[in-house]
């Protein structure tokens, strides 16, 4: 039985959505930054809830080290 | 998911939500990991999270304010070149990569190196003008997560900011790619003559299927970096009004939550005008809203395989293919240093660490300093203050 990862929207310093296309400078969603405290909170929701459940893969220089394998990893109950 | 580790926990690409999360410590032990000397170093640089890849110098729009000077014969990098560049950033643990040039598709070769970056990991995007989207190139697209078109306007608007009037053009690939099932967004070049259309211009881009609006603000950088940047640039008033266009945008826009407004990094300092963004921070960051990040969370692969802090500035002497020494390449600490600390009136900002100081492109071209950006509002009312 695999066990719950226990992270919740405190966990999250930032939250960049999307993935911009623009190729000259570097963008950043704005307009969920006046949307309605639910529809925020909604958003943040859906990324805790994707972080529980996808499977990891570090990169990067410290790839490797004070990783586990994907397989191993924390599964959320389906 | 894909997890970098940084000093403060790690930043994580997610795969089935379009996001990428920056996760405190105790999070990414949540997921079973632990960020070993990553954590240990008060020191570390960070590498880019966000690559922008000319992979040409090819392009026959001829747009007055090409911030690359680029032409019909523009030099085309070998395919292999692009791929060894697309491998140093993924050793580096890059997330994105946003292909721009030139005009991408006049590459025949693009969905090829779409396919390359996301077989290393790397989330493929690509900006286009849209101009002579054959179904053949269309269909390279595909290969993209996300693709933006250039649409500054109807008309009068789009012509005033690249010359020449191929609005309609434009707007039929921003229509065919949605058709098709391209997720689309549009670039909107910020301009004093396309600002006061930008509600319109949004709109439209909205109704022919796009999903997203990127406003960019006009740099002095290329074909732009003359004296005519000073009447198209935006006025002071237009600049200060930033915060409440993007409040309207998002009010008319971001009622579903499919449609997005973004705004580019060298608009950041303009919402210091803003009484109620400015007084924020904390929740720009944690909307994660990127000021200058140039050197930092961005760099640029020029076509000619160099590093550059960002798409509008000189190319360093690293070579792409060595982007995991970022660190040590003592022009990208140089522009990393001026956001680690600023002079005032940056320096008091609050909204300081997030607009990291503005753009240097900008004041680099109107005062020859890496210093205060002289076009936010902020900064010219400490400067009139000073004078009087």
């Amino acid at each position: 039985m695999s066990e719950e990862r226990e992270l919740d929207e405190d966990n999250i310093r930032a939250l960049r959505a999307g993935h911009g296309a623009n190729c000259s400078s570097i963008g950043s969603v704005i307009d969920t930054l006046f949307a309605t405290a639910t529809v925020g909170a909604a958003m943040f929701a859906a990324i805790v809830a994707a972080l529980k459940k996808e499977d990891v893969r570090v990169v990067g220089a410290d790839a490797g080290a004070g990783s586990r394998p994907a397989e191993q990893q924390p599964r959320e109950q389906p | 998911m894909i997890v970098r580790y940084e000093r403060w926990g790690a930043w994580v690409k997610l795969e089935t939500e379009a996001a990428i999360v920056a996760l405190d410590r105790d999070g990414v032990r949540a997921l079973g990991l632990d960020g070993g000397g990553a954590w240990e170093s008060e020191t570390r640089v960070s590498p880019p999270i966000e690559i922008h890849m000319a992979v040409t110098a090819r392009c026959g729009a001829g747009c007055e304010g090409c911030y690359l000077d680029v032409s019909p014969d523009g030099v085309e990098p070998p395919r292999e070149d692009l791929v060894r560049e697309l491998d140093a950033a993924a050793a580096a643990g890059v997330f994105t990569v946003a292909f721009g040039g030139g005009e991408p598709t006049t590459r025949e070769d693009l969905d090829v190196l779409a396919d390359a970056a996301r077989a290393r990991g790397l989330t493929p995007v690509v900006t286009t003008s849209g101009l002579g989207l054959t179904a053949a190139r269309l269909e390279k697209l595909r290969h993209f997560d996300q693709v933006n078109v250039s649409y500054d306007g109807d008309g009068d608007t789009y012509a005033a900011v690249r010359g020449f009037d191929a609005s309609d053009a434009a707007a039929r690939a921003i229509e065919r790619l949605a058709r098709a099932g391209v997720r689309v967004g549009v670039n909107v070049v910020l301009t004093r003559q396309s600002f006061p259309q930008v509600d319109d211009t949004v709109a439209k881009a909205r109704s022919l299927g796009a999903v997203e609006a990127q406003l960019l603000r006009y740099k002095p950088a290329g074909r732009a970096a003359t004296l005519d940047y000073l009447a198209r640039r935006l006025s002071p008033e237009q600049a200060r009004s930033l915060g409440p266009t993007l409040r309207r945008l998002a009010q008319v826009h971001g009622d579903t939550g499919e449609f997005h407004v973004r705004i580019d990094c060298a608009l950041v300092a303009f919402l210091s005008a803003d009484p109620e963004l400015s007084a924020n921070a904390a929740g720009l960051a944690r909307f994660g809203v990127f000021g200058c990040e140039a050197g930092g969370a961005l760099a640029a692969f020029t076509v000619d395989g160099r590093v550059a802090p960002c798409s509008f500035a000189t190319a360093t002497r690293l070579p792409a293919l060595s982007l995991s020494g970022h660190a040590g390449d003592p022009e990208l600490a140089r522009w990393r240093a001026h956001v680690e600390s600023p002079p005032e009136p940056c320096a008091s900002c609050s909204l300081r660490t997030v607009c990291k100081g503005g753009c240097k492109v900008v004041s680099g071209f109107l005062e020859g300093v890496h210093g205060p950006d002289p076009e936010c509002p902020r900064v010219i009312d400490a400067r009139r203050e000073r004078a009087s």
